[in-house]
């Protein structure tokens, strides 16, 4: 197996069963034991950090490092260094994180469900692609330009996971979300349209001129 | 049905390796407490006939339907132990692996954190159990052989293991990248230490490969494009400007090492201060004639730059201070060494001709290098603890031999890996020294570290031995660590995974159900990027799959 097996829904699943620091060691830029496996491991683990930290984690968490399998001493000073910055940073939901257990870890799973969805795989799973030879049209993207998309896709599928899961849970009105899931009420506005135009949400009643919007089970 | 789990954890001591640090009975007893886990027995050495015998007993007497062994490195023992259960009746991999001895006892010797080192020992084995409860039994792939074999590179270790292969009636292709077969002895002189000269050893080889039946040769070679697998490597090279394409079972690589040219050191000028390949050339062109020669040793060696030592320079000075003397009693030479290599029978006893015939041996700190000047070469004698000014009409540095650009790109092809230095990896340095990782590709020759003529020769034979075992069987079997399409109807035939495998195992094809991913499973390694990758969640690799992996993870937090 090779660090491109890290699948960044498990990686996120380890943080949310509690894990306080997970470090990817993989081969040298180049050296890859299975060609290009690093790389593909490197853009994974650079978007979960991304998500995890918009989640509220501290990025410092998770780390991607690379040796060579010859290198024993290296492989010791990695490792002895990651041990030291997350004794530092505490355990998972401690001063070092935005947001206390057991409201970190929610916040985590929301970030998993994201990261085992479509929309962040594609992007990412398209990305040595698009820099290297580009998309059908031949054109080429910056790595700049793709972590830009991949950022956007990260607060977008954030918010649109939380509405889901809160949804899930009752029936809520834009208002209520917007303050409990901390989102503008206009962006909130935007997700439930959307969500309830592809059928993740309908109209359950109307509150105090407030609509209430309800999770549409889904078919597998 | 599912059938109920019954879990044997068995874990070794292996001596001391891991008692010594481990209390191995208790971990034995832990393991006996976890979920699924109806026997768990401890072994002096689970490896002996004494703890395989156990394994296969307590298969039998506690119907055992998964094995854990908590030992050693997988990477040496586990096609052991999977054949132990597969002799008892078990699907073989239905076996598990916790490796708490090179990953816990040996690292975690302090015996201040002994609760540290079992806590860990337990989170490992946990670990293992919650993993192996989620094993679902695999079949061995078997895929035929191409009866023809690849060497590239014709040197010494290239021609040998091409008219090995040719002599047991495998027919070989045999690339060169010069125009000319021979490689770096022909510009050498003698060889050390028998004194036998280079043109004829090579000069012998290159005939009896040429009027080989077997032996196909192109000079003037350069490989363009690999596909395939073991067994099936479709190579296309080009040769003095027509390209070919070849179907090959196994590949050897003996593209050998390059010279260090040593830049700005000492005052290298090809002149009056030369490398021991040019004093080689001097020699075969009869034009040494030097009264007062100054040769250094490690020059460009065991450096920051190039850690690594060249081993056979030592061999190699020693051998030409011998000829200089032996052309010219009166002459007088110096070699300026660190430490010297003269290991073996032979090379001891040119050490000790060398310094019969009045060679004298300077040991230099590299902290404080000799300095080559004009008409003198001034050196610390690190034994003498003085400073010594050596006149010097010739200097010769030793220099190391060097991976090459040239092996990188042999290596990326067939992806060899390579170290740091350029040079060839073994799968294995004790258990499989001959062999690349990737399989049905073998090394020989100074293109995995500097080796003598000798050497180079031992393990040409010893790699055409070893990539005629394929040849001979005409199959290879492969370990099911392969990806698989889990779930077929999830696939939406996208083809984001194929563009990511590195190994072309990966196809799309159209089914009665549309568009779905075919996977190659001869030519998967099973690296899993394409599980990683998937939208669907529809493949995974059958070692690794995301729940085995989510369990792994669940057990270790669970503590």
């Amino acid at each position: 197996m090779c660090t491109g097996r890290m699948d960044p829904a498990v990686m996120a699943d380890a943080f949310v069963h509690g894990l306080d620091g997970l470090l990817v060691l993989g081969c040298l830029f180049g050296e890859c034991h299975y060609v290009t496996g690093n790389f593909n491991a490197s853009h994974k683990v650079n978007m979960t950090k991304e998500m995890l930290a918009y989640a509220g984690m501290n990025p410092g968490r998770l780390s991607f490092r690379n040796l060579s399998s010859a290198e024993a001493d290296v492989f010791v000073k990695h490792v002895t260094d990651f041990s030291k910055e997350i004794r530092d940073l505490g355990p998972l939901g401690g001063e070092a994180d935005k947001f206390p257990l057991p409201k970190l870890k929610e916040k985590l799973e929301i970030a998993r469900i994201s990261l085992a969805g479509p929309k962040l795989r594609w992007v990412v799973g398209k990305k040595p692609v698009f820099i290297e030879t580009g998309n059908k049209y031949h054109e080429i993207f910056t790595e700049h330009e793709i972590n830009r998309t991949l950022s956007g896709i990260v607060i977008d599928e954030m918010a649109t996971h939380s509405i889901l899961a809160a949804l899930q849970k009752k029936p809520a009105s834009v208002k209520e979300l917007a303050k409990d899931l901390e989102i503008p009420p206009p962006e909130t506005l935007k997700y439930v349209l959307g969500l309830k135009r592809r059928g993740f949400l309908e109209l359950e009643s109307v509150q105090d001129h407030s609509p209430l919007y309800k999770y549409v089970e889904q078919e597998a | 049905m599912e059938e109920e789990l019954r879990i044997g954890v068995f874990v070794c001591k292996c001596g001391s390796n891991i008692a010594g640090a481990l209390d191995v009975e208790g971990l034995a007893e832990y393991a006996s407490t976890l979920p699924d886990v109806v026997y768990a027995p401890w072994n002096l050495y689970t490896c002996a006939d004494a703890g395989l015998d156990e394994i296969k007993k307590g298969i039998k007497e506690h119907n055992l339907n998964r094995v854990v062994v908590a030992s050693c490195s997988p990477r040496t023992h586990e096609p052991l132990f999977r054949s132990v259960c597969e002799e008892a009746g078990m699907n073989p991999y239905l076996f598990e692996m916790v490796n708490i001895r090179d990953q816990c006892s040996w690292v975690h010797q302090d015996k201040s954190l002994a609760e540290s080192s079992m806590a860990k020992a337990r989170d490992l084995i946990r670990m293992g159990a919650a993993k192996a409860a989620l094993l679902k039994p695999q079949e061995i792939i078997v895929s035929g052989v191409e009866v023809k074999a690849l060497v590239i590179g014709g040197g010494i270790a290239g021609l040998t293991a091409a008219i090995s292969l040719g002599n047991r009636g495998f027919p070989v292709i045999l690339l060169e990248k010069e125009k000319e077969l021979g490689g770096m002895l022909r510009s050498l002189y003698k060889l050390a230490p028998m004194d036998a000269d280079a043109s004829e050893v090579i000069n012998a080889k290159i005939k009896e490969a040429e009027d080989h039946p077997n032996i196909e040769i192109y000079t003037g070679a350069t490989i363009e494009k690999v596909e395939g697998f073991i067994g099936k490597f479709d190579v296309t090279f080009s040769a003095n400007g027509t390209s070919k394409d070849v179907r090959l079972g196994v590949v050897i690589i003996a593209t050998g090492a390059g010279n260090l040219v040593p830049e700005g050191m000492y005052g290298y000028d090809g002149e009056k201060v030369i490398t021991q390949w040019e004093l080689e050339e001097r020699f075969k062109a009869g034009k040494v004639d030097a009264n007062n020669v100054v040769i250094i040793q490690c020059v460009g060696a065991r450096s920051p730059e190039r850690q690594y030592c060249s081993r056979i320079c030592c061999a190699i000075g020693i051998k030409n201070a011998i000829l200089i003397k032996e052309m010219n009693p009166e002459a007088k030479v110096h070699i300026l060494y660190r430490d010297l290599m003269m290991y073996g029978v032979e090379n001891e006893d040119q050490l000790r001709k060398a310094k019969e015939l009045g060679v004298r041996f300077v040991k230099y700190d590299p902290k404080q290098p000799p300095v080559v000047e004009e008409n003198k070469v001034t050196v610390f004698h690190q034994l003498m603890g003085t400073e010594l000014e050596i006149p010097q009409d010739m200097v010769v540095l030793s220099t190391p031999l060097v991976g090459t650009e040239d092996g990188v790109k042999v290596g990326n092809l067939f992806r060899a890996g390579l170290d740091k230095n350029k040079f060839f990896l073994e799968a294995h340095v004790k258990l499989r020294p001959l062999d690349c990782g990737t399989d049905g590709i073998f090394i020989c020759g100074s293109a995995h570290y500097p080796k003598d003529v000798r050497e180079s020769i031992m393990q040409a034979l010893g790699a055409a031995s070893r990539a005629s075992i394929p040849l001979s069987q005409g199959e290879v079997k492969i370990e099911p660590i392969v990806t698989c399409l889990v779930d077929k109807d999830a696939c939406r035939g996208c083809g984001l995974c194929v563009a990511l495998c590195p190994y072309n195992a990966l196809e799309i094809t159209t089914t009665d159900e549309g568009r779905k991913v075919n996977v190659i499973t001869v030519a998967c390694k099973g690296c899993g990027v394409c599980a990683a990758t998937c939208y669907r969640h529809a493949l995974t690799i059958n070692s690794f799959t995301d729940d085995q992996m989510e369990a792994q993870i669940h057990s270790f937090m669970a503590a």
